[in-house]
């Protein structure tokens, strides 16, 4: 246990390690200097001595391997840098909005598990019947539709033709409009996983057994079958995790929210490359920690998985 | 050939000759014609700045073909040479290929394709280019996994055992029972990256906001959401129906089940 939790966590400091240096390296050989960019933006005299000393101050002259290492220990002792539009420090930027985007992301994934369950349970109980339908429909229409757009006819339909919510008003409904939107994408993928494992529960001898002993195909389904299509179910929510966060990036901007992804595009258009070296971390150790996470879930419900 | 493939065709003749010629300037601004309502003129209205919304439409639509295209081909080409090579040679080679491309898989392509749109700007290309990069791992790891399994079927070893060497084992047995799969895998992660383009451009990113694309339309006109809603239902309207096409064409709508004929990697893994 304890060997294979140390090299889960070597792998996953070596993934971001890599991940780290490509993304220090395709910023820093970016065209733009970032000490014109950090004059224009403060507007400070552009006289040969500010700027040489401003490339001192952020040793722009040392080669670029040295820069990762000194980046890179900063960035561990949570010195990430200022922001050129702002003048605050990002690292604080990331605390104060990283919440709302978590929230975003980690309650559509939660709603979508909840509601998968019944809903693929129902299907697998009854092929064919109304819950398989529209879980299969379901799974192919929010592949086709970005949900974004399915995010502004929402606020069409329900702001402008009943007028239950107030579009762009940023009031609860921009926080629950959001999260319904993430956990609908992910609701498709994940009751037809979970049906489908369940389907070949039902194919297996000891779900025979379990009806031969006496138990209604509901109680043999969820006593026999549950368990193993919670594993294929955490299985499809670790590819969903990557989508939830890449799409919160979507309605971000589509609701207002101040979240990491806003804070990513407003700073885009100052040039703020430091902005963009945090974002991809913190993006990569949310895979990460997720990865972690369902790794171990999976292991807790089936020990023979290694 | 089948009509889910026949629309296809279609619809992509329809996206490459919006491209050639659009029955307006697709960026020529007309005050007198604000918010048109549709007609013969201006088939579905036009814009808030008199623009013919379904001239932007083609055009948009054109720009998308191109990221279909380029996506489809530097997935194809790098993830299917990368993930065979990977399988054929074996050894410390293929375990270093995998870890690479199981590395890249961690960041989620549309982050890694916010990161290139960032930094280099945001265009159909760079789009194509940044989304087809970040697909090579997924790809290869299809094309690895697919390898291995043709390299295990018996009429491969036959051959392998009467002698023939590596590279004609490659072109004559490997390559025509895997690409064909890779190939309906590229159709099927075609619609994603229409909807990523969609998403980058919805995005901005300080890209100009004028150009017509149609994630940047939906940007650019869901203010109008309570007067002219029309403008933010069409373009949602042209993903909907290219992203439908392409997964009708190109995959059964069902997550593949373990262990089918046709890959070990199912199609939400990305």
């Amino acid at each position: 246990m304890l060997r294979q939790v140390s090299g889960a966590l070597a792998r996953a400091g070596i993934s971001l390690l890599a991940i780290s240096a490509l993304a220090f390296f395709i910023i820093a050989s970016m065209p733009s200097d970032p000490v014109m960019i950090a004059i224009r933006a403060w507007n400070l005299p552009a006289t040969e001595e500010t700027i040489a000393a401003m490339r001192l101050e952020w040793g722009l002259d040392l080669p670029l391997p040295v820069r990762y290492l000194h980046w890179l220990g900063d960035f561990v002792v949570g010195d990430w840098g200022r922001s050129f539009r702002t003048g605050d420090p990002i690292l604080a930027e990331f605390v104060w909005r990283l919440p709302i985007s978590l929230t975003l992301g980690f309650c559509g994934l939660v709603l979508a598990i909840v509601l998968a369950i019944p809903l693929g349970f129902a299907a697998a109980l009854h092929p064919r019947g109304i819950a398989d339908r529209a879980t299969r429909i379901l799974s192919i229409g929010v592949q086709a539709v970005p949900s974004f757009w399915l995010g502004l006819v929402l606020l069409w339909v329900l702001g402008v033709q009943f007028k239950l919510i107030r579009p762009f008003a940023n009031d609860w409904s921009s926080f629950a409009v959001p999260i319904a939107l993430i956990a609908f994408h992910s609701l498709g993928i994940l009751s037809r996983v979970y049906r489908r494992d369940l389907i070949g529960t039902t194919e297996q001898p000891h779900y025979r057994t379990a009806l031969s002993k006496g138990l209604s195909r509901r109680q043999a389904l969820w006593r026999h079958g549950h368990r193993a299509a919670s594993y294929s179910l955490l299985a499809a929510v670790r590819s969903e995790a990557g989508w939830a966060i890449g799409s919160t990036a979507t309605l971000e901007i589509l609701f207002g929210l101040p979240g990491i992804s806003q804070f990513l595009v407003q700073s885009m258009s100052a040039r703020d490359y430091f902005v963009l070296q945090a974002y991809v971390m913190v993006i990569a150790v949310w895979m990460i920690v997720m990865n972690a996470t369902i790794t171990f879930a999976q292991r807790r419900l089936d020990p023979r998985a290694r | 050939m089948k009509p889910a493939a026949a629309l296809l065709t279609a619809a992509f003749a329809l996206l490459i000759a919006g491209g050639v010629w659009q029955p307006y300037d697709p960026d020529a601004i007309d005050m007198t014609a604000r918010h048109a309502p549709a007609s013969f003129a201006h088939l579905l209205g036009t814009d808030n700045l008199g623009r013919d919304l379904a001239s932007r439409l083609m055009a948009g639509g054109w720009r998308t073909a191109l990221v279909i295209l380029s996506v489809g081909v530097i997935a194809f080409v790098g993830g299917g040479t990368l993930g065979t090579a990977a399988a054929m040679l074996g050894g410390w080679r293929e375990a270093l290929i995998l870890r690479a491309a199981e590395m890249f898989i961690v960041v989620p392509t549309l982050i890694v394709a916010l990161t290139v749109a960032a930094l280099f700007g945001l265009t159909p290309l760079s789009a194509g280019l940044a989304l087809g990069l970040a697909g090579i791992g997924p790809y290869a790891l299809l094309a690895h996994s697919l390898t291995r399994r043709t390299l295990g079927l018996q009429f491969v070893q036959a051959a392998e055992a009467l002698g023939v060497e590596r590279l004609r084992l490659m072109t004559r047995h490997v390559l025509p029972t895997t690409l064909p799969l890779i190939f309906s895998y590229a159709g099927s992660q075609a619609g994603l990256s229409v909807v990523a383009y969609a998403s980058l451009s919805f995005i901005g990113l300080g890209a100009d906001p004028s150009v017509p694309d149609w994630g940047s339309m939906l940007y650019e006109y869901r203010i109008f959401i309570f007067d002219h809603p029309g403008l933010m239902i069409w373009p949602g309207v042209a993903i909907a129906t290219i992203t439908a096409l392409l997964n009708w064409n190109f995959d059964p709508g069902e997550p593949l089940r373990p262990g089918s004929k046709r890959t070990t990697v199912r199609l939400s893994d990305v």
